[in-house]
């Protein structure tokens, strides 16, 4: 079992996986990223599970706790919003710090809680 | 390799996994990031090891085990899914790459931890009923060329002390055509 070479040593072949995965990169990111709206980023969609349970105008602080598996208390100020507050695991969430670009978005994966900034509802490319 | 020391192998490994997954939670590679779920892959090490020094068939039990394990240490079952995913998409990847004559270890290691991304992403998609999640693939794929680089140079550094040590036959950490 498993005798095979072990090739320990960085080869220029390598530089050929780097690059496959580089184009996949830009590939995804081509793909991907054009479909997030380019209007301006005058409002928040709150998503949870898929769905839309929120929508607010980033021009007006507010600050709300979101309900679910977990709890995301959510903060919008000075235009931007954030996660200010989570008990989720690992609260990446509120490492993602504060948005306001349009098509930015911060997740929490377990809460299944997606913010995204946005001029337009875009509920057209959610999945069933 | 005969079944004790197989298994021995197993659990050191699966043990080893579990406490690299633990440590890197202390590691804030969020906080220079800032993307969910973005990570150094230390636990892929522990893959990468145990496809190349026990086979396909352990390196998946030990996957499987430690995904198992970990979540139920901390993380829930959400985590569960992601490192599963990932981790079997990793796997899977890596254990094709390796016989193509034309990567190192390097090559195999960026290759998984691009795959592992992938896995991941799909079960968020899923999970979050979004397309949108996807959007994270990008940045998660430059990461992990950096990650998979790191990774792949922790296997290499080990194998190689592993094979001054007479741990594991010379030929099989030189280029030499070692078939037993």
């Amino acid at each position: 079992m498993s005798r095979q070479r072990m090739r320990l040593k960085f080869v220029k072949g390598d530089l050929i996986a780097i690059g496959f995965v580089v184009v996949l990169t830009i590939l995804t990111a081509v793909v991907f990223q054009l479909n997030m709206g380019s209007a301006g980023g005058t409002a928040v969609f709150v998503y949870q599970e898929g769905k839309l349970v929120k929508e607010l105008p980033l021009n007006q602080d507010t600050t709300f706790t979101l309900e679910g598996d977990y709890h995301n208390e959510i903060q919008i100020r000075h235009g931007e919003v954030g996660i200010v507050k989570s008990d989720c695991p690992g609260a990446d969430c509120v490492h993602s710090g504060w948005i306001h670009d349009p098509g930015r978005s911060i997740v929490c994966l377990p809460n299944r809680v997606e913010l995204r900034i946005g001029g337009e509802a875009e509920v057209d490319f959610v999945v069933k | 390799m005969r079944g004790t020391k197989q298994l021995i192998y197993c659990a050191i490994l699966i043990s080893l996994a579990l406490v690299l997954s633990y440590i890197e939670r202390f590691i804030p590679l969020q906080m220079v990031v800032g993307l969910p779920g973005v990570k150094l892959g230390l636990a892929n090490i522990v893959t990468l090891m145990a496809l190349y020094f026990l086979g396909v068939k352990s390196a998946f039990t030990i996957l499987v085990l430690r995904c198992f394990l970990g979540s139920f240490f901390g993380g829930g079952l959400s985590s569960l899914a992601f490192s599963l995913m990932g981790g079997v998409c990793a796997l899977l990847v890596m254990t094709l790459m390796r016989k193509v004559k034309l990567f190192s270890v390097y090559g195999v290691s960026v290759l998984g931890a691009a795959a592992h991304n992938i896995g991941q992403i799909a079960v968020a998609m899923v999970f979050m009923k979004s397309v949108y999640v996807a959007g994270y693939l990008p940045y998660l794929l430059v990461v992990s060329i950096f990650t998979g680089l790191a990774t792949g140079s922790v296997c290499a550094g080990v194998f190689r002390i592993l094979a001054v040590s007479g741990q594991i036959p010379e030929e099989e950490a030189v280029p030499a055509s070692g078939k037993k």
